[in-house]
């Protein structure tokens, strides 16, 4: 070992990123703008998720209980009427609604049973536990009030999936539709790159060729081999890690379709950024991991800190995930205007993408 | 516009930033001739083929392509064009290169004859990354060959390539000029102009002189042609 020819291959390396400004640049300057995402994003005055109760009591109990869920600073309380409860978790208004039912405070003072019926919507990971917690706390500090040996014996139903959902079947909902994302654009990205530094797309255009007979062609391409991994994605998670499925599997399918088309041009639009395959590679913390973060994979969209859902909703992501945990936990169908508008948006993007690809090819190359 | 000529370039600038790559050069490649452009690198030859294919958008004048204004996209179909760098796809085999640059030029492409021209017959099922520097220069020759173009460009289509092989590929520039294919090759290399029906002369964007070999040489008052480049170019620098 010679430490002069291992100090040659240092400094040669750190030259090397001296001249390319932009390595250095994502090196430092990423993981700030992600750790901060991160941080604002689960520190950052996150919004509670909104609660309804419905106090039908006849006695005093279910009044003390609403007051002090009302304190609460997990949840975001609102008084609402037993009947509208369904209706307001369907359209995402609510993420639960708690009722005291009429003979609430007799069966405290007859039996020491606390039963308040516990309506969950179900499909939202991590919003559960702070509906549950803010119930405990309420019941913990009634208990230490009244000095009582009360049981908590709550009637839990869900709206959509169950107690048997955990979070695989929440996450594998998402990442069906991530992986292929992700991939699939890694892929175009770097092989438009290739085209270019080997030469090959000056020769395309130089042919007769038309941009977006180029753009196609590659779409259709990736396409295909997207939808073969979305083939295989999809059965690995629903027959070996039997992810919960209550949708229609040709949906699913349907939404990775738009999904590989939306990564596909994106990276071709993408490209036009980047001079090297390795600066390309540098999208995905860029591109990726933000869509990671705000899509709502990890932390629902509602949840997030306000200006961080304006974000959360340009994303196609948002609206992919959205939309495949729709079909697969709930069931949704194309007659849910819920769906349809995820559909729309992601079919949008796709078509925003494609132009974009098409605009851009022209200037890469002189 | 008629045919008269298979290239027509008509007083054409072009800059980058502050670098005049092409200076007002007008320059006529006639029909089924081989037209060599002569100039050391940086001179604009690059960049002149790239405006006669409608890679580059001059910033004035004209480009004609076989009776076409360009760009248009159209005409590219009985254009072939080689690139400096072996342009080819090296995770496919020499045929798969052959037949997509054959596709996308609209012509079934008649490959077999290709591979002949250029002595690749027997590596046709190899992939083109386990092809030594000569074999992908040879096959990106037979990628600019392989629709039957019209007109051919050639933008060095030498370099790296031994002097074997450049008699070889000189040797089909000729059968297919005889066979009523214009061509316009760059080239440094002063050997290479002779061939030449016509040579013209560039540096810093411009056209310094033109003619045959015989007529430049003339010109210079010299018989060797890369004094009397080298002799043009100095006048032009003065």
């Amino acid at each position: 070992m010679s430490a002069h020819r291992i100090a040659a291959i240092t400094r040669r390396l750190l030259q090397q990123f001296r001249h390319d400004r932009r390595t250095l640049a994502l090196l430092f300057v990423a993981p700030l703008v992600i750790l901060s995402l991160l941080g604002y994003l689960i520190r950052g005055g996150a919004s509670a998720p909104g609660v309804g109760i419905a106090n039908e009591d006849q006695g005093p109990v279910g009044a003390t209980l609403a007051s002090a869920l009302e304190k609460s600073t997990k949840i975001h309380t609102v008084i609402i009427n037993p009947a509208d409860g369904e209706t307001k978790l369907k359209d995402g208004s609510l993420v639960a609604y708690i009722v005291f039912p009429p003979d609430f405070s007799q069966l405290v003072i007859q039996q020491q049973v606390i039963a308040p019926e516990i309506h969950l919507e179900g499909s939202q990971p991590g919003t559960q536990a702070p509906v549950l917690q803010a119930l405990q706390d309420a019941l913990t500090s009634f208990a230490a009030a009244s000095q009582a040996a009360v049981k908590f014996q709550p009637n839990v139903s869900y709206l959509y999936g169950g107690p048997n959902l955990d979070q695989l079947d929440y996450f594998g909902a998402a990442f069906i539709g991530l992986i292929l994302f992700f991939l699939v654009f890694v892929v175009t990205i770097v092989s438009f790159l290739r085209e270019r530094s080997q030469g090959t797309l000056e020769r395309l255009m130089a042919s007769p060729l038309r941009r977006g007979e180029i753009v196609v062609g590659y779409m259709i391409g990736f396409t295909i081999l997207a939808l073969v991994q979305a083939v295989e994605v999809l059965v690995f998670s629903l027959y070996v890690l039997k992810v919960h499925n209550q949708g229609n599997v040709l949906l699913i399918f349907g939404f990775e379709v738009l999904m590989a088309l939306s990564a596909v041009n994106l990276g071709i639009f993408l490209s036009m950024f980047a001079r090297t395959e390795f600066q390309a590679v540098q999208f995905i913390p860029l591109v990726i991991v933000p869509q990671v973060l705000l899509s709502g994979i990890l932390f629902p969209v509602s949840t997030e800190p306000t200006p961080l859902q304006y974000i959360s909703d340009v994303l196609p992501l948002t609206y992919a995930v959205n939309g495949l945990r729709d079909v697969m936990l709930k069931g949704a169908d194309l007659t849910w205007p819920a769906l349809q508008l995820d559909a729309g948006v992601v079919a949008g993007f796709c078509l925003l993408l494609i132009f974009a690809g098409i605009g851009t090819l022209r200037r890469r190359i002189a | 516009m008629s045919e008269a000529f298979a290239v027509d370039v008509d007083n054409v600038v072009k800059s980058f930033g502050t670098l005049r790559a092409l200076d007002g050069i007008t320059l006529r490649v006639r029909q089924g001739e081989i037209y060599g452009l002569l100039g050391p690198n940086g001179s604009g030859k690059t960049t002149l083929i790239r405006a006669i294919v409608g890679l580059v958008a001059p910033d004035s004048g004209n480009v004609s392509v076989l009776g076409h204004r360009m760009p248009d996209l159209n005409i590219l179909s009985s254009v072939g064009y080689m690139t400096q760098a072996a342009a080819l796809y090296p995770d496919l085999s020499v045929e798969e290169n052959l037949r997509f640059f054959a596709a996308i030029s609209g012509a079934d492409g008649n490959v077999t004859e290709v591979l002949k021209t250029v002595e690749l017959e027997a590596r046709r099922k190899s992939v083109v990354s386990t092809l030594s520097g000569g074999m992908r220069q040879r096959c990106s020759l037979a990628c600019a060959l392989v629709h039957h173009p019209r007109l051919l460009l050639l933008d060095e289509p030498t370099v790296g390539v031994d002097p074997q092989l450049r008699v070889q590929f000189w040797e089909h520039f000729r059968d297919m000029a005889a066979a009523g294919t214009t061509i316009l090759v760059s080239s440094h290399v002063m050997d290479e102009a002779e061939r030449c029906q016509r040579l013209g002369l560039i540096r810093f964007g411009k056209l310094l002189g033109e003619g045959s070999p015989a007529e430049i040489r003339a010109a210079a008052g010299t018989n060797n042609l890369e004094e009397a480049f080298l002799k043009l170019s100095g006048r032009a620098s003065e």
